[in-house]
């Protein structure tokens, strides 16, 4: 059984790794889809167990396309990174 | 010549004297002199910027928000919610929060505690 704590910790990983991508939208894609993933498993307490590999399966995943995307980052700033004037 | 003269007197940046009077002298009482940790953030400052960021909570009214209020007793959050705001702080003030750290700060007041006593905050 996992505990609170694992998973908060392994939100926490995740979120951390998603905001390492040069990217505006792949940040924010993976910060909405990771809480939104946690929150939906959050209901269903016996597929807990299952979710938490899932998951620790994901960041591996994360955690390598980060360093390829970090390769090409993107050439122009984007519009929504430049602050309002 | 003349007309040198006028271009630069349009172009030229007009001189600010930045003298000190009397009313700030209270309000700079925080800052102090020849204090090695000169660059450290005021607590006024970090306490705007962290409610700033709660504020910012599409899931918040900001109008409940004050630098005493506890997510998710208060504010109804819920614990994931309170990961994404520290999160959010981490970013505010360009730390690296530790887990064990993170998973104690419940309310605003342990966040802007968190901030403040932080060396490195920015």
């Amino acid at each position: 059984m996992v505990s609170r704590s694992e998973v908060l910790s392994l939100c926490r990983a995740m979120l951390r790794a998603g905001r390492q991508y040069p990217h505006y939208n792949l940040r924010e894609y993976t910060k909405r889809r990771t809480l939104d993933g946690f929150r939906m498993n959050n209901t269903d307490q016996s597929k807990v167990n299952e979710a938490y590999a899932e998951a620790k399966a994901q960041l591996v995943v994360l955690e390598r396309s980060v360093k390829f995307h970090s390769l090409y980052p993107p050439k122009t700033k984007n519009i929504m990174e430049v602050k309002l004037q | 010549m003349a007309l040198r003269n006028a271009v630069l007197r349009q172009l030229r940046v007009p001189v600010q004297t930045l003298g000190m009077n009397q009313s700030q002298i209270g309000f700079l009482g925080s800052i102090r002199s020849f204090s090695s940790n000169d660059d450290h953030l005021s607590r006024e400052a970090v306490v705007d910027r962290v409610l700033d960021v709660v504020k910012s909570f599409p899931k918040v009214d900001p109008s409940k928000v004050t630098p005493e209020v506890h997510f998710q007793n208060d504010l109804g959050l819920d614990s994931l919610d309170t990961v994404e705001i520290v999160m959010a702080i981490e970013e505010e003030f360009k730390l690296e929060i530790p887990d064990k750290e993170a998973d104690k700060i419940d309310s605003c007041t342990l966040a802007i505690e968190y901030v403040y006593n932080h060396p490195m905050s920015s």
